[in-house]
């Protein structure tokens, strides 16, 4: 999996359905250790309220508010991302159709245009919306589209954690050549995730304020670093219910048209 | 349908307000433009206008939703009709003072979407050229800055998986022209002659429209036929009992039309193609082929969209027309825009005839300051030939600064 992309619905990345119990798999197994991650944040559905707060080197520079439903998850899933403020974005949703076994079709609407546009695989390393996050990042993937490997045992932020490292499979196609992804040892939740292009680490992304949503270890707050730009971008989820009732007819081209 | 609309949108309201499925949007924009250069008809050269617009969503049930959306303008040269009555059928020569932008009700249930009433339809894949978007007419008071107008009518889709069937219905809507006496008109070489713009003559009846898509993962393509009016006018030419005028009278031709577009992703860039072929069984109409080839591709924070767009006349038969889908053919068109930051990006715009007789060159520079405001500082260059659609326009270069407030 790719831990990048587990930023933004994210939040199951980062959840333990049963925290404070200790491993019952093989910790040294770095597969193992991912996939459990993944199982514990299985839900049916998500929901939440994202605040989006972009950084440049001089400070806050401007907010934006979405709403995401996701139906399903791990891969195989749909996601409707809809901006809700500031008042000239109001109304702009992405649909992303997730695929286990490849990389996800993506549309974007626009009110303004009253036309949709799909978003092209060369697009995906572009800023979405010109926050720190790609339209990559938004991207939920199976853990079976990547490849492990186990770096050692690193704490984060007193937090004993693996550090493991993720390069996508030849069958997916990703701007990042590898990640190093800390999982949490206490339940499974992700700590921290960089991400590589080449030898360089270009993308940080921090995970903090976890919290145990029905049943789910759920980090609250995720930011996002461009290490080359300098800038940061701080995604806030409130409001956050899993298992929630959605149709699967609400997750078309035909559905993001409607408000 | 109107009243109706109206009257179910003011009942689902109270429903609505509980289940707190309301939103709202808008914005105030004032826009004022200078032209450097006079006009032969014109010597206006800078006009101001203001924009209000409202839109309100209504759902107040998962399956319903209803839309109704308003505009007020006002404009420094003499563009908007300026009699206190709110428009609903968009047919005037000038931009009304007052009308209802939107007004609809959207069912939909499983696979099946109904949207009907006053709104936006739009079809077709490519940009700057769109050969199968026709139930999008524009208003073309500046031909350059052009946006487009709603049309009422009735719109389904049925969804099976990646493929949706759309039939769409409605009421012709004609595309607003140019003022005859304003510099968008521009009069032929020789002695000065006065136009007097006529009553245009409105086709009676609808017309319809049936689009098939595939939204793929590997391709997407749509195929799609319509059979209605051209929103875009062939010119009439009168002579008048007065020395050195002649009198204007546009009217909308038939027309049936059979189209496709499609889209390639690949690893490398998108390629879209969409083409259509117009008759029409009205005397003195041309009867063409619009195609349009296009590569588009994101590089960082660049977008740019570069392609060809041409014409192929199978029947010359009109005289005079209006006609600036068919003057950006025979073309080399682009745009590339630049994402500086969150707040901040610059666009271009520009399209060269082949034969080098019509060029412009569009910027735009955009600027977002706090949650509401924006700033938009923008010019278009304009060079060519008097008998070419883009080149007649070369005294109308401009620049515009646009100032919005959303809220």
């Amino acid at each position: 999996m790719n831990p990048v992309s587990y930023l933004v619905f994210l939040v199951f990345f980062v959840s333990s359905r049963y925290a404070g119990l200790e491993i019952g798999v093989a910790a040294e197994n770095a597969r193992q250790i991912v996939e459990e991650s993944q199982r514990r944040t299985d839900a049916k559905s998500q929901r939440y309220e994202g605040l989006l707060q972009v950084f440049d080197a001089k400070g806050k520079i401007s907010d934006k508010r979405w709403n995401i439903d996701r139906l399903g998850s791990h891969g195989d899933s749909k996601v409707v991302l809809r901006f809700t403020a500031p008042a000239e974005v109001k109304g702009v949703a992405l649909l992303i159709v997730n695929h286990t076994d490849r990389a996800s079709d993506q549309w974007m609407w626009t009110p303004a245009t009253e036309r949709d546009r799909r978003i092209a695989l060369q697009d995906r390393e572009t800023r979405f919306f010109g926050t720190d996050f790609s339209f990559e990042d938004l991207e939920e993937r199976d853990v079976n589209q990547y490849e492990y490997s186990l770096l050692g045992d690193e704490a984060v932020d007193g937090v004993a954690c693996w550090k493991i490292q993720s390069a996508p499979k030849q069958s997916k196609s990703s701007q990042y050549s590898r990640s190093h992804v800390w999982i949490r040892k206490d339940n499974y939740a992700l700590a921290r995730v960089e991400n590589f292009l080449k030898d360089q680490v270009v993308r940080r992304l921090v995970y903090s304020d976890l919290a145990n949503i029905q049943g789910i270890w759920t980090a609250r707050t995720l930011e996002m670093s461009d290490l080359r730009r300098g800038s940061r971008t701080r995604l806030s989820l409130e409001k956050l219910q899993y298992n929630v009732p959605m149709k699967d007819e609400d997750f078309t081209l035909q559905a993001i048209r409607r408000q | 349908m109107k009243h109706l609309l109206a009257v179910l949108l003011i009942t689902a309201l109270p429903q609505a307000i509980r289940a707190q499925a309301i939103s709202q949007r808008g914005f105030v924009e004032g826009i004022g433009a200078y032209f450097p250069q006079d006009a032969p008809n014109d010597s206006v050269n800078v006009t101001g206008d203001l924009l209000v617009r409202e839109e309100l969503v209504v759902k107040p049930a998962s399956w319903i939703q209803f839309a109704a959306g308003g505009d007020f303008r006002a404009n420094s040269h003499d563009q908007v009709d300026n009699s206190w009555r709110v428009d609903f059928s968009d047919r005037g020569r000038l931009r009304p003072a007052l009308s209802v932008r939107r007004l609809s009700a959207t069912i939909s249930k499983g696979g099946l979407t109904l949207d009907a009433g006053k709104q936006f339809i739009r079809w077709g894949r490519t940009d700057i050229v769109t050969p199968t978007d026709w139930f999008a007419p524009r208003d073309f008071l500046n031909v350059m800055d052009n946006e487009f107008l709603p049309v009422t009518g009735i719109r389904a889709g049925v969804r099976f998986g990646v493929d949706t069937i759309e039939a769409a219905w409605d009421r012709f809507t004609p595309s607003r022209t140019p003022l005859v006496n304003q510099r968008w008109v521009v009069p032929p070489p020789g002695p000065p002659v006065a136009f007097t713009a006529l009553d245009p003559t409105f086709p009676q009846g609808s017309q319809a429209g049936i689009r098939w898509n595939h939204a793929g993962s590997r391709l997407e393509y749509a195929f799609a036929f319509f059979d209605g009016f051209n929103h875009l006018p062939n010119i009439d030419v009168l002579p008048t009992f007065r020395p050195g005028e002649v009198a204007i009278q546009p009217h909308y031709p038939s027309l049936r039309s059979y189209g496709g577009d499609a889209a390639v992703p690949t690893p490398w860039f998108t390629i879209k193609v969409e083409s259509a072929y117009f008759t029409s069984t009205t005397p003195r109409s041309d009867e063409y082929v619009l195609y349009v080839v296009q590569l588009e591709r994101q590089s960082g924070e660049w977008s740019f969209i570069g392609g060809y767009a041409g014409e192929h006349v199978t029947q010359n038969r009109a005289l005079l027309t209006f006609a600036p889908d068919r003057g950006l053919t025979r073309a080399i068109v682009g745009r590339a825009s630049y994402t500086v930051d969150v707040n901040r990006s610059v666009a271009f715009e520009a399209a060269v005839r082949q034969n080098g007789d019509g060029e412009y060159l569009k910027v735009e520079y955009s600027q977002a300051r706090g949650a509401h405001w924006r700033a938009t500082l923008g010019g278009a260059l304009i060079r060519g030939e008097p008998d070419d659609f883009i080149g007649q326009y070369s005294r109308n270069s401009h620049v515009t600064l646009a100032l919005r407030y959303s809220f």
